[in-house]
Formats: C-alpha cells, structure tokens, sequence
C-alpha cells in the first residue's frame, strides 16, 4: 500500500515526501474541484516538475459535482486540463460523469489517468463495472463501505488492473455520503447564526431536548421511541450518523489488498500535513510489520490494540 | 405539456394505506404511484411488484423508486427485477406503464444486464450529477451531463421543491449545449431531502474500533416513526427519517401549472410523509 498526501503549496512537497508521500494530488482555482485548500494556478506547471523530480506522480483534482460550464467556459477548461495533460500531469480525479465521459472517448482520451473521486461514490461491484468503461485506472473508494461489503468491488478491480483507494479513517470521516449531501449548502434554509464550519452536521450544543417526535407510524413498538431520541440527539451532537472507517476496516482493506492510503485534507496548514502523513506512514508501517511477522488474526488484532492505544496525534 | 400527478408511497405498503383509510382518495386522487425504497437498500421488498401489478390493474401507472446500493442491495434489487421481468412476460405487468427510478449508477447496470424493458429515470440522490438546486434556482451544469444521462436512455430527473419557485437556465440551453426539450423534470413535494448515510442515524449500532462490519443492520426502525431536530443555528426544522434528513416546505411552492412548465415540470409527486 502506497501514501497519496495532498498539497496546497509548492514548499509543501519536499516535506510530504520525507515524510513519507508516495504520490501527491492538488487542486487549483478555475478548475471545478471539491472542497477547499487550492494551489496557486500558476504553481501547477512547477510542481509537476517538482513531483517528478522526487520521483513522485502528481494528481489534479477536477471533482466537483457540481460542474457548471457554458459552452465557452467548458471548452476553456477542457483547453487547461489538456495542456495539463501534456505538461505531464500524471492523473486527473473526476467526479462528474459528463467530465469523465469527456476526457475518456474515442479520440479524446487523456494521456493521463483517470481516477474516479470518492464524490462519486462506488458502493458495489455493479457501479464498478459502469465506471471501468470510462477507462479509470483508479477507484477512490467512499469511506462508508466497509472492507466486506468491498470485496466483490476489489475483486473486480483486480481482475481488471483497476487500482484501490481508502481514506485515513483518522484524518476523514464524514458520515454523510460524499457527493449526495447538501448540509452544507445554507441556500436550502435559512441561518439563525454562524454555523461551525459552515455546515449543519455538527451541532455545538448539548443533547437534550434538540429532536422530537414528528409522526408515530408503528405504535406497537412505540416502546423504542426514547432510545431512538437518544440515539438520535447523541449523533446529531457528536458529528452524525456511525463510522465504518476504524482501524479494524483499515487492516481489513490492506489485508485485502487497496493500493493506496490517502490524506486529504488540502486546508490544513503546512505543518500539520507533513505530521499526518508522517502518522500515515507510521500506520502503513505497523500493519506491514505486524502482517510480515504474525498469523493474519493475530496481526490483526495486535494492530487494533496499537491503533485503539492512538493518541489522536495532537491535531 | 399536461401535467401528471403522482404519489409516493415509498415504502408504505397499499395495506397500510387501506387500514389508514387513504387508499380510496389516493386511486382517486394520483395517476401514478412510487414504490419501494429511494434511500436504503434495507426495505428493498419483492413484494412491491404484486403492488405494481395491482396498482396497474386500476388503471394508475407506477414508478419503481430504488435506492443507493451496496453488494447486499444489488442482490435483493436483482431478484426484484427478475420478478418484474417474469410479470411483464406473463402479462401481469405492462412495461410501458412502469418507470425505475435509479439512485445508483450500479442500478444502471444491473437494468442493462437484466434486458429490463422499462423506462429509467434518475433519481434524486444522482441530481447533483446534472442540475444545482442548492441556491436560488436550478441549473443544468452542461448538455453534455444530459447527454450523458440521455445515451443511459435516462431523460427525466427527479427533484425536490426548494420552497420557492427557482429560476432557471433552461431558456439559456444554448450556451450550456442543450436544448431544454431534451429532459422533464419530476418534482416531489413537499419534503426536500438534504442529505443520507448509508449508516442509519436511527438504526445501527455505533461501531467499535476492533469490528470491521459486514453491513449496515437494522431492525428497520425507520418504519417506527419520524422525528423532528430543532438545530440551534437554522430557523428551518430538520425533519429525519431512517438514514435521511430533510427539509419540509408546507406552503404552496408555485403559482400555476404554467410555472411548473416553465421549469420543465410535468410530474408532481406529492409525499404524504419523509
């Protein structure tokens, strides 16, 4: 398994790699990307450079769902990608399937890989299979798949040469599905006060009294309505819905095979970057040594009880 | 452009519907009927296709709503389709009164593999995909994302009321590349959904670090009840229902039909519960 760390600035790269980086990706203004954390357009040509010159791939994330583009405006895009593509960018990270359909057609077809962004999330082999057809190299799988539930999806990559992907379950964690969430668009409600980082899913206040019932349509298990408010206020006051990501599912996706282990929280600052990486590496580090030395379950649970012992790394 | 009015029933069964005595007004109300789960793979129910079969019996048309799926719901969405498909050979169902509505590009798929002969429609967890809907009006990103949608055989797409009417950049077709002939546009009404899990807010269990799960299990408390979140930073409640959160506009949302054309609605589909 290889690390893919984010970047958001030129400096950031040389400290990625000792850090541990096997390969880098960005995003830049002007270009439909998710989220936030971008490059300097003008940085771009030279951190290709940079990348290869340490000897790394380097990634362009062009993943937004969101892809709005007149007609003009989209061939501008397509005209930037293209030179990117010959400068020698070494993949694009595609969401939007009208992107993707455009960059992996007959005639069209980057000399870049694609790899499909987590945004546009595969959960089954089927969804795989309709991808594959795009010519991507890479699936970037959603964090709320567990390792089994995978299986039948890694299988198929597999036999097809297609790459994996999994998120840090430390440092990425949104219980919502990425790509069909729209908590954090205030233009469907009206705001009363700031929100924390400006979305709904974290509410800033203690549970108690925040839900209520609104209909009762099974009254014959009404006897589980208070621990459904229960359930419902904790999750609402700790970040939302259950985590499949834990250590147990990260062991289970190395042990199955992902070719590659991603940070990608482009926002946070330089410093910060370089040391989650390096907990990336620690952990890549410890699963490797565990499963080189110990029986399978056993490796497994020593490297459960070193992660649950995990101190948060002090972000 | 006549518009046509549909119900969603979800995964309210017609015998639910009956004993809560609205079965009666809804034949008489609605020419078309949504079934089956939209958002979890958990409630697919072959079943539903007895349903389709009754509902076209009639005289009202049907839309098979389906949800996001992992392998588990890919299974259970399979032999659906088989059942259907056995209906539509024996006569029980007529494919030409039945839509399937995709929230999954796996769903896709699994109607090519499958040979369905039934009309696809995309759904609302793929609208992202074509249209934004998150600010004041409703774009189409580009004509290429409908043409993409278009060579899937899909060309109607289905939305939610925002509360207002939207503007739109439909009559603008030209300088996005389509032409706004090319889609409809089905609007459920009047509950918006914001967001989903695939990890249910009512039903799982929390996960503990040592287990890797084989699945999202439930014991379908979705079906229980709904709730209601007072969040302390928006005016709006949020309303929540098994892995989804919406969002309800009560208040009538459009001034006439004509409205509804402008925006390329031609299906309405009232949702008597989220």
């Amino acid at each position: 398994m290889k690390i893919v760390s984010c970047f958001s600035d030129l400096k950031e790269l040389e400290p990625l790699a000792g850090a541990g980086a096997d390969e880098f990706y960005t995003a830049v203004e002007g270009l439909p990307a998710f989220s936030v954390g971008f490059l300097p357009g003008r940085d771009l040509a030279p951190a290709i450079k940079q990348a290869h010159a340490l000897g790394k791939k380097i990634a362009l994330a062009v993943n937004a769902i969101h892809a709005a583009a007149t007609d003009k405006r989209l061939a501008a895009i397509e005209k930037r990608i293209r030179s990117l593509d010959k400068l020698g960018m070494d993949a694009f990270i595609i969401s939007n399937p009208y992107l993707l359909g455009l960059f992996s057609g007959r005639g069209k077809r980057l000399r870049a890989e694609l790899h499909l962004s987590s945004v546009q999330p595969v959960f089954n082999s089927l969804s795989a299979a309709f991808f594959s057809r795009f010519g991507v190299s890479r699936l970037i799988l959603p964090n709320q798949l567990s390792p089994v539930e995978a299986l039948k999806t890694l299988a198929f990559c597999r036999e097809r040469g297609i790459e994996t992907e999994i998120f840090d379950y430390r440092f990425f964690g949104c219980a919502y599905i990425n790509g069909r969430c729209q908590l954090h668009k205030p233009g469907h409600y009206n705001l009363k006060s700031a929100i924390l980082g400006g979305n709904l899913c974290r509410i800033n206040a203690k549970a108690g009294g925040l839900v209520k019932l609104r209909t009762l349509d099974l009254p014959g298990r009404a006897k589980e309505l208070p621990a459904l408010v229960k359930r419902l206020e904790d999750r609402f006051t700790c970040g939302g819905a259950p985590r499949l990501s834990n250590a147990a599912a990260f062991f289970d996706f190395f042990a199955s095979g992902a070719h590659y282990l991603k940070y990608g929280t482009r926002h946070d600052a330089p410093e910060v970057k370089v040391k989650k990486v390096g907990e990336l590496r620690a952990m890549l580090g410890l699963a490797e040594r565990l499963s080189a030395s110990l029986p399978p379950a056993e490796a497994r649970r020593d490297f459960i009880r070193e992660l649950s012992r995990w101190n948060g790394g002090g972000f | 452009m006549a518009l046509e009015k549909g119900i969603r029933l979800g995964i309210m069964t017609l015998a639910a519907l009956k004993k809560s005595g609205g079965l009666d007004a809804a034949l008489k109300g609605f020419e078309r009927f949504y079934l089956g789960p939209e958002f979890c793979e958990n409630l697919i129910d072959g079943s539903v296709c007895e349903e389709a079969a009754w509902l076209q019996g009639k005289g009202k048309k049907i839309c098979l709503l389906t949800p996001l799926l992992s392998e588990k719901g890919a299974g259970l969405l399979d032999k659906v389709f088989k059942k259907l498909l056995k209906f539509a050979k024996n006569g029980r169902l007529d494919p030409a009164g039945l839509e399937i509505t995709v929230n999954d590009f796996g769903t896709v798929e699994l109607a090519k593999r499958n040979g369905l002969p039934f009309t696809l429609n995309a759904g609302r967890l793929l609208r992202d995909n074509v249209f934004d809907d998150t600010g004041k009006a409703i774009t189409v990103h580009s004509g290429l994302a409908l043409k993409f949608f278009r060579e899937l055989g899909i060309k109607r797409f289905e939305l939610s009321t925002l509360g207002h009417r939207p503007d739109v950049n439909f009559a603008k077709g030209a300088l996005f590349g389509f032409d706004r002939r090319e889609f409809r546009l089905t609007l459920y009404y009047p509950y918006l959904n914001l967001t989903t899990t695939r990890t249910c807010l009512v039903g799982m269990r929390d996960v503990p670090t040592e287990e890797s799960v084989r699945g999202v299990e439930c014991s379908r408390e979705c079906l229980i009840s709904s709730f209601e979140l007072a969040h302390p930073s928006i005016k709006e409640k949020l309303l929540v229902r098994g892995n989804t959160v919406f969002l309800e506009f009560p208040d009538k949302f459009y001034a006439s039909e004509k409205s509804l054309a402008r925006m390329n609605v031609d299906r309405l589909v009232y949702a008597p519960f989220p």
